[in-house]
């Protein structure tokens, strides 16, 4: 221990006015954040709204909908990522619990705090229902490969697993008018529909500016580098004010669809880039050895050079999810998209707690949703990029 | 691509490549130009149906709004006004990027540091910042910090006696008489400086003594300054509280400050990412080879590691400049009066939207095209040049 | 309109999970090109619509209206008085009192209205484009807005002017106490422009600061930030009355320094529906100065004498030539007057259902034979 810190705290005497100077720091801020969150921070505005905050207008009655949605989901993803552990090495129960703790702890936390925040028995419930769908998943996993479902091709496999929540979600919308929906909900609805639709147009675009076709190549180095000179928001604010202009009569754009469409050609030009990357890594001679078969551009593109440079940059595609998903506050500001910042914004001008300064509790809450997000994402992207091996070989 | 093998007879049309390439591009390009057409049809047709204007006549129109400290007057037109959102928008990216990248650096060091303090205090605050969305550190400067941490103009803090911080602004002390010229005298000390500094190092090299060029250059750097000061007299101004604002210095408006301070806290984090994985990415022989050397930490830092490093960072870092200066859009949530608050106010003043935004994304893309020409040429510049 | 978007996006919808179920597999090329096909189907089916569409252009909206059998009527949803949300989600107020008597008067029914909120940037757009049929969203009547942003305004439905609120305790008690002050206003309104011009007439030398929300001015003026708040004076009477200190806090100066007729528009070059318009709201002056208000209108109708209320009122009018109803032609029902009256009420009824419970005194917005200027030409 005095060890340790004689090497790591107080090295010089540099070394440990460094320490006590950032160490009082330190101690300042986590201090002054336990005082604001235990003793000073008034969260009943946090309790009441909970509900928009998490949905938004979303109409109560349908709300099993969004449970069911989740838990399917949940249930799918567990399934999959059962199904997919190749080699399992034999660790012991608490190794296991710890290192499950250290990659979903977060998760889990950030699910106890919202249950306590809502504070109801149904939301408990909830909980157990989420973590029942999780060992359920787990369990559906394991069976696969010890029944006749081993049989199943990959993709029948992973249709199973992922219809019933689509399905789910679709009814979800079908039934809820997109324009109830808000919250954090819609923050994720339009940065997963946006990094979706912007898939194909991303990849065109990336094989576009690597073609040797000239006029191919000028249009899409156009599209790419227009885009990315182009703050986003005020591609938002020009969808807000003229996106009608350009599209006929018979659409009358609601501010999603704005939005979604901004978000999809935006990140369609970051994506590009991102994939043309990929496609440089691919080493010269997968190519050649596509020629020597005899296979032609097209196949050698799409079934040699593409899949292994899309599979390369998985991480990186996780990095622009995360900066669309934290980019989608900009849909409050600028087209009053009732996302989840613009709802922690407004929950401070009710009539209950308008005037008292409460800024500091709706945008904390805000802040650890957005933060738990996109930091279980990163953390989840480093550990596919170790999987990969990516940058290693 | 591939070379086919040349083959008497005439290869029909559809079996040839060329001819086939060329009808797949101009397919292509037909696809595109029949869209744009399809989308400026459209365009025309509402135009034409409710009768707004498409060019650029709107510019010449009275403004009708005046700018926070700044004496546009609003009588001027929407040109001008254009101009300062143009020239705040510069301003504010010219000294974000100077202060995240000296922060951002900072911190990546840190992060690297050997002591376990500065250590997580890096990480803390690189992992805090980076996974939030930036409107949302721009919102809370704004309404928390700015708005309800900072105290009315009558209770301002005044540290020092120098500063003067309220949520009214923060009034710091400013150079009275021409800022041209001190800015001329800045400029020539530094180049002087930085020419003595490399004269240092030039010596050193031949003398084997250490340069000591920092020491060498900052004291020229005084030496011009306080000779100067000497010679023109210039006085400093420090804010005083006056009724309902502040007299004196240079005032610092409250959106500017929560928007720059939150646009180099943010970006900084990022660059903070680059310049560790930079570091982390000089050949480990590099450090050995200046240990054995016997280099102190802070000269294999200073001369081996980071100069290798920012060579490794130069165009991830280029983007993250290329991003603030994007991102200084979002000040106009805060009314700070730069470009895209400017096409705000003027389009709802009643300029058409579509080519005033469009303006405004032009000069966007212009500023975005310099500074990645300025990023590239430095970074060709700094390029190990390959065997 | 609204009700057939869900089907326009659903492809695409369908589409864009299709591409997430996808992309966890290796096939993603496959789907790419699916899209790029679906994507150039779309777009010629859309081209059908708009030939489709330009035919259709000439046709007034009044025509439209009465197809659809609601008005798209442009309003807000947070100004108290003039237009805020109940508890039951419904529009309620000064200017959603006016988007009714449009429907009552057009369609007979005064429910037939679908309010769409708009922000203060976004509300000439909106017109322009067709989203909605008519703004009634406190806006001034000025000469660009008239000319340059296709609008034609209508018969104003409140008379106001810009004002000044500052702190009790602050001391100001006129514009002249005030300068160096700052001043704060909304963001992209004429209030902006004014509040300058008053500066440089009075030669005080404000700082205008713009926020983009009524709530953001409330929160910098408590926070200290602001000297003054300037706004229409019917505003800052709302504002003042919901101050969360206590109205008392404030005072509202006693100079007024603008104009500021806040009146209905609608787009240009479609007189027909217009003159609807107009006269809708001109129906409920006329109303006023009649005396009729809707608890006493049917029996008006039913007893009264009085040729000129018989003719507002559609009902018949004993002539020469036997018993007639006085057809205008304005494209209007015959009884449109007494389907407002009944249904909305008077002018004066309406003001003093959501304006006078703020504060607010008629003044200019009293009739003219009252010491105001409301004065409606005469109906027959």
């Amino acid at each position: 221990m005095i060890t340790w810190m004689r090497r790591n705290l107080f090295r010089s005497i540099t070394d440990s006015f460094l320490t006590i100077l950032s160490g009082s720091l330190l101690l300042y801020v986590v201090w002054q954040a336990l005082q604001f969150i235990f003793v000073t921070g008034r969260w009943e505005i946090i309790q009441v709204n909970l509900k928009i905050l998490l949905v938004g207008r979303f109409p109560d009655e349908l709300i099993y909908l969004l449970g069911l949605s989740i838990l399917a989901i949940v249930f799918g993803i567990s399934a999959l990522a059962a199904g997919g552990r190749g080699t399992r090495e034999h660790k012991s129960l608490t190794l296991l619990l710890w290192g499950l703790l250290q990659r979903f702890g977060l998760l889990i936390a950030t699910g106890v705090l919202l249950i306590a925040l809502g504070g109801d028995q149904e939301s408990l419930l909830f909980g157990f229902y989420v973590i029942a769908a999780v060992a359920a998943g787990r369990i559906f996993g394991a069976i696969r490969k010890r029944t006749a479902l081993s049989k199943l091709p990959g993709w029948a496999w992973v249709l199973i697993n992922v219809l019933p929540a689509l399905s789910l979600v679709f009814i979800s919308i079908s039934q809820a008018a997109l324009e109830e929906w808000g919250g954090f909900l819609i923050n994720f609805y339009l940065a997963i529909v946006s990094i979706a639709l912007c898939f194909p147009l991303g990849v065109m675009l990336a094989l576009g500016r690597r073609s040797a076709l000239p006029l191919l190549r000028w249009l899409s180095t156009a599209y790419i580098e227009l885009i990315r000179g182009a703050p986003l928001f005020v591609l938002l604010l020009l969808a807000g004010v003229a996106l009608e202009f350009f599209i006929p009569d018979s659409i009358t754009p609601d501010p999603i669809f704005r939005s979604v469409t901004v978000f999809t050609l935006f990140t369609a030009a970051y994506l590009a880039e991102i994939v043309r990357g990929g496609l440089q890594s691919i080493p010269k001679g997968q190519a050649e050895a596509g020629k020597a078969l005899g296979m032609s551009a097209t196949k050698i593109t799409f079934l040699i050079t593409l899949p292994q440079a899309l599979r390369n940059v998985i991480p990186a595609q996780i990095g622009q999810f995360i900066s669309l998903f934290k980019d989608t506050t900009l849909a409050g500001v600028a087209l009053s998209v009732f996302e989840l910042l613009n709802v922690g914004s407004a929950i401070t001008k009710q009539d209950a707690f308008l005037g008292q300064g409460l800024v500091y509790e709706s945008l904390a809450f805000v802040g650890l949703l957005f933060w738990v997000g996109s930091y279980f994402m990163s953390r989840e992207s480093q550990r596919i990029e170790k999987k990969l091996g990516v940058g290693i070989r | 691509m591939s070379s086919l093998p040349s083959t008497p007879a005439k290869v029909p049309f559809y079996r040839n490549l060329t001819a086939l390439k060329w009808a797949f591009q101009i397919a292509a390009v037909l696809l595109v130009f029949a869209l744009l057409y399809w989308l400026y049809s459209n365009y025309q047709e509402n135009i034409s149906k409710s009768n707004i204007q498409t060019d650029l006549r709107f510019l010449d129109n009275p403004a009708n709004f005046t700018i926070p400290g700044n004496d546009f007057d609003q009588s001027q037109p929407v040109r001008d006004a254009f101009v300062q959102g143009f020239l705040n928008t510069i301003r504010v990216s010219f000294v974000g990027i100077i202060l995240a990248t000296i922060l951002g650096t900072l911190v990546g060091i840190a992060r690297l540091s050997k002591n376990f303090m500065v250590r997580t205090l890096g990480a803390v605050y690189v992992e805090l910042i980076r996974n939030l969305p930036l409107l949302l550190l721009i919102t809370f400067m704004n309404l928390g910090v700015v708005l309800q941490a900072f105290p009315r103009i009558e209770d301002a803090w005044v540290p020092l006696d120098l500063f003067v911080v309220s949520n009214r602004g923060i009034a710091i002390p400013w150079y009275l008489g021409p800022s041209g010229q001190l800015a001329l005298i800045i400029l020539a000390a530094v180049v002087i400086a930085f020419v003595v500094g490399k004269i240092r190092v030039r010596q050193a090299d031949k003398s084997g003594k250490q340069d000591r060029a920092w020491l060498y250059g900052i004291l020229t750097f005084a030496l011009i300054l306080i000779s100067s000061w000497m010679i023109f007299g210039y006085s400093f101004e420090t804010p005083l509280v006056d009724g309902r604002g502040t007299t004196g210095g240079l005032r610092i408006d409250p959106s500017l400050f929560a928007l720059l301070a939150s646009l180099v806290i943010y970006t900084s984090s990022h660059i903070a990412e680059i310049v560790r994985g930079s570091i982390l990415a000089v050949n480990k022989g590099q450090g050995e080879a200046a240990d054995a050397i016997a280099l102190s930490g802070s000269q294999k830092m200073r001369l081996i590691i980071l100069p290798q490093a920012f060579r490794i960072a130069m165009p991830a870092i280029g983007n993250q400049y290329l991003n603030l200066i994007k991102n200084t859009s979002l000040g106009a949530t805060i009314s700070y009066f730069e470009l895209t608050q400017v096409a705000q106010i003027t389009v709802g003043n009643g300029s058409p939207a579509v080519p005033a935004f469009t303006l405004t994304l032009l000069v966007y893309l212009g500023i975005s095209l310099i500074t990645s020409l300025v990023v590239n040429y430095f970074n060709r510049r700094l390029a190990l040049v390959e065997r | 309109m609204s009700s057939d978007l869900p089907s326009e996006r659903g492809p695409v919808k369908r589409r864009s999970l299709q591409i997430v179920a996808v992309a966890s597999a290796t096939a993603l090329f496959l789907a790419g090109c699916a899209t790029a096909e679906e994507e150039t189907t779309t777009a010629t089916t859309d081209q059908a619509t708009t030939t489709e569409t330009v035919v259709e252009a000439a046709v007034s909206i009044l025509d439209s209206v009465k197809e659809a059998g609601s008005v798209r009527c442009g309003t807000r949803d947070a100004l108290p008085g003039f237009a805020v949300l109940n508890d039951a989600g419904e529009h309620v107020g000064f200017d959603s009192d006016f988007c009714r008597v449009i429907a009552a008067a057009v369609l007979g029914d005064a429910s037939a209205v679908e309010m769409v909120d708009l922000e203060t940037a976004d509300r000439f757009t909106a017109l322009q484009s067709g989203a909605i049929d008519v703004l009634v969203r406190n806006t001034t009547w000025t000469a660009t807005r008239d000319g340059s942003e296709a609008a034609t305004f209508l018969q104003p439905t409140f008379y106001d002017g810009q004002g000044m609120m500052v702190a009790s305790n602050s001391g100001i008690s006129s514009l002249s106490d005030m300068n160096g002050a700052i001043v704060c206003v909304a963001k992209g309104t004429t209030t902006e422009g004014n509040a300058a011009l008053e500066s440089s007439r009075l030669g005080l030398n404000w700082e205008v600061r713009s926020f983009d929300e009524t709530d953001l001015i409330l929160e910098a003026f408590l926070a200290g930030q602001c000297d003054g708040w300037s706004s229409d004076v019917s505003q800052l009477t709302g504002l003042r009355s919901s101050y969360p200190n206590g109205a008392a806090e404030l005072v509202i100066l006693g100079e007024v320094f603008s104009k500021e007729p806040l009146a209905p528009a609608v787009l240009d070059g479609d007189t027909a529906w217009a003159q609807a318009v107009n006269w809708a709201v001109l129906a409920t002056i006329q109303a006023e100065e009649f005396g009729i208000t809707s608890a006493n209108v049917d029996s008006i109708r039913s007893s009264t004498t009085d040729v000129g209320i018989l003719r507002f009122l559609g009902a018949e009018v004993p002539g020469s030539d036997g018993a007639a109803v006085l057809d205008p032609s304005l494209s209007l029902p015959t009884d449109f007057a007494y389907q407002i009256v009944k249904q909305v009420g008077n002018y004066g009824e309406i003001f003093a259902k959501h304006l006078t419970p703020l504060g607010l005194d008629r003044g200019l917005n009293s009739l003219w034979n009252d010491g105001g200027i409301l004065y409606a030409p005469p109906y027959r």
